[in-house]
């Protein structure tokens, strides 16, 4: 930016800071726009995710005490071992979208709920609390996909909403005042140099009609 | 920073979700995979039951009218936080969704309206800004 | 496209995801060990989520943080209480919201 010793006090280059102050202010508005759709989306994600999050850690609850009570029953190293051989076809489709210049994540809500033959550990030797258990954690494996989804949006957009509001920040304490001091102090140049050259004009007026009036007399 | 420039970049990245073209609810709802084409390049989906939902607010005969996304119009001028939606079957289903009595092609909403919107419409509706 | 899971966290926490069908499964004993398998799975694109615990989480603090930020989209993080169901006074998203919205904004659950 220029320093006011440098500006060249004409009227083109008032007319082009008015200019640029005008686009200042249209970028001011439009990411003010910006912030406000943000804070919405983000209000929506919230709501989302808090839902999202009591259900999912509820029945993470009832998952674990489901664990419990197999490792209680069947031995803990059963459990594990069972763990080991189950079938692991756990898939997630996967892309993007993109909201208001922010990329998020989309992941389908898999269907990892099974019944117990599907599963891959042996009937034998393992208890209905193993095939309790593993539907409670499926069940929970549901839900915590879509929870990640929300949290990731809700990170990714208040990020984004901090950005917005830095730049928001620039242009109204630094960018527009800047612009408005470099107006005014044209303004103030022009004038000046507008009386000076009146009076230059009154004087050389005055004299001419002295010697007008020398002349004819 | 050159304001102009900034606000050409600003608004290319806000508006690069916008589909290239919109499709009728009708058509959505025919179609095996509804969604449209963003100007970014990527496959925007719809939402099954938001569609459902859709149909639900608008009578048969006008699903053909109900262009998707719903454009929700980021309007500067008006106040902070209002949006414009336009367009007779859009401002119906939309009023409907609000409980509010449906009139004209042109329904102003405020903040909070906006929230419910995007809520509950999250693939069918898109914020649109302009100069 | 089709991504992975992985489970990250205590010995019940990694058995019953994998009884879920969870493919990766670390069960946490060191920071050291946990970081480079978490950067291994980051760096492989194609995990698509992972599931880690509070505690070992905030075990890991920054270090877990900044590999986070240095990620694309995907994989994508969640964290979740353990079998003590501990669940950490403050974290990252709600001191992020304060933040941003400059007032307290509850991240219950």
């Amino acid at each position: 930016m220029a320093t006011a010793s440098e500006l060249s006090p004409t009227r083109t280059e008032l007319i082009r800071l008015r200019r640029r102050e005008a686009l200042a202010k249209t970028g001011h508005d439009l990411l003010e726009e910006k912030m406000d759709a943000l804070v919405m989306e983000l209000f929506s994600v919230l709501r989302r995710m808090q839902e999202l999050r009591a259900s999912a850690f509820d029945q993470l609850e009832r998952a674990h005490r489901a664990l419990s009570s197999c490792f209680a029953a069947m031995g803990t190293q059963e459990t594990v071992q069972a763990a080991r051989e189950t079938v692991k076809s756990v898939e997630l489709e996967v892309s993007t979208r993109n909201l208001m210049g922010i990329v998020l994540p989309v992941i389908e809500r898999p269907s990892a709920v099974r019944n117990a033959l599907g599963r891959g550990y042996s009937m034998h030797g393992t208890s209905a609390l193993l095939d309790r258990a593993a539907l409670e954690f499926e069940k929970a494996l549901e839900l915590l996909v879509p929870l990640a989804v929300a949290e990731a949006e809700a990170f990714a957009i208040a990020e984004e909403l901090e950005s917005t509001k830095r730049r928001v920040n620039a242009l109204e304490y630094i960018l527009i005042p800047r612009l408005r001091e470099a107006i005014k102090f044209i303004m103030m140049r022009l004038d000046e140099i507008e009386r000076e050259n009146f009076s230059r004009l009154k004087r050389i007026k005055k004299i001419m009609e002295e010697r007008e009036w020398t002349r004819s007399a | 920073m050159d304001p102009e420039r900034l606000i050409e970049k600003e608004l290319a990245r806000l508006n690069a979700h916008l589909p290239r073209a919109q499709i009728s609810l009708a058509e959505a709802l025919r179609s095996e995979r509804p969604g449209v084409e963003t100007r970014d390049g990527t496959f925007h989906s719809f939402g099954r039951d938001e569609l459902s939902l859709l149909s639900r607010l608008l009578e048969e005969g006008m699903w053909g009218e109900l262009r998707l996304p719903i454009i929700i119009w980021m309007s500067r001028g008006m106040g902070s936080g209002a949006a414009v939606i336009r367009g007779k079957p859009e401002v119906r289903v939309i009023s409907a969704l609000l409980g509010r009595p449906a009139e004209g092609s042109e329904l102003v909403i405020y903040r909070p309206e906006v929230a419910v919107i995007r809520s509950r419409l999250p693939t069918t509706t898109q914020y649109a800004f302009t100069r | 496209m089709r991504l992975k899971v992985a489970v990250i966290g205590d010995r019940s926490t990694v058995t019953g995801m994998s009884l879920a069908g969870v493919q990766i499964a670390h069960v946490h004993s060191d920071r050291e060990s946990t970081m480079d398998r978490l950067r291994e799975l980051v760096s492989s694109g194609d995990v698509g989520l992972i599931v880690i615990t509070h505690r070992v989480a905030e075990e890991l603090g920054e270090e877990l943080r900044s590999l986070m930020r240095s990620k694309g989209v995907f994989p994508v993080l969640v964290r979740i209480p353990d079998s003590t169901g501990y669940l950490p006074k403050r974290d990252e998203l709600s001191e992020r919201l304060r933040r941003v919205v400059g007032a307290e904004i509850k991240v219950t659950g």
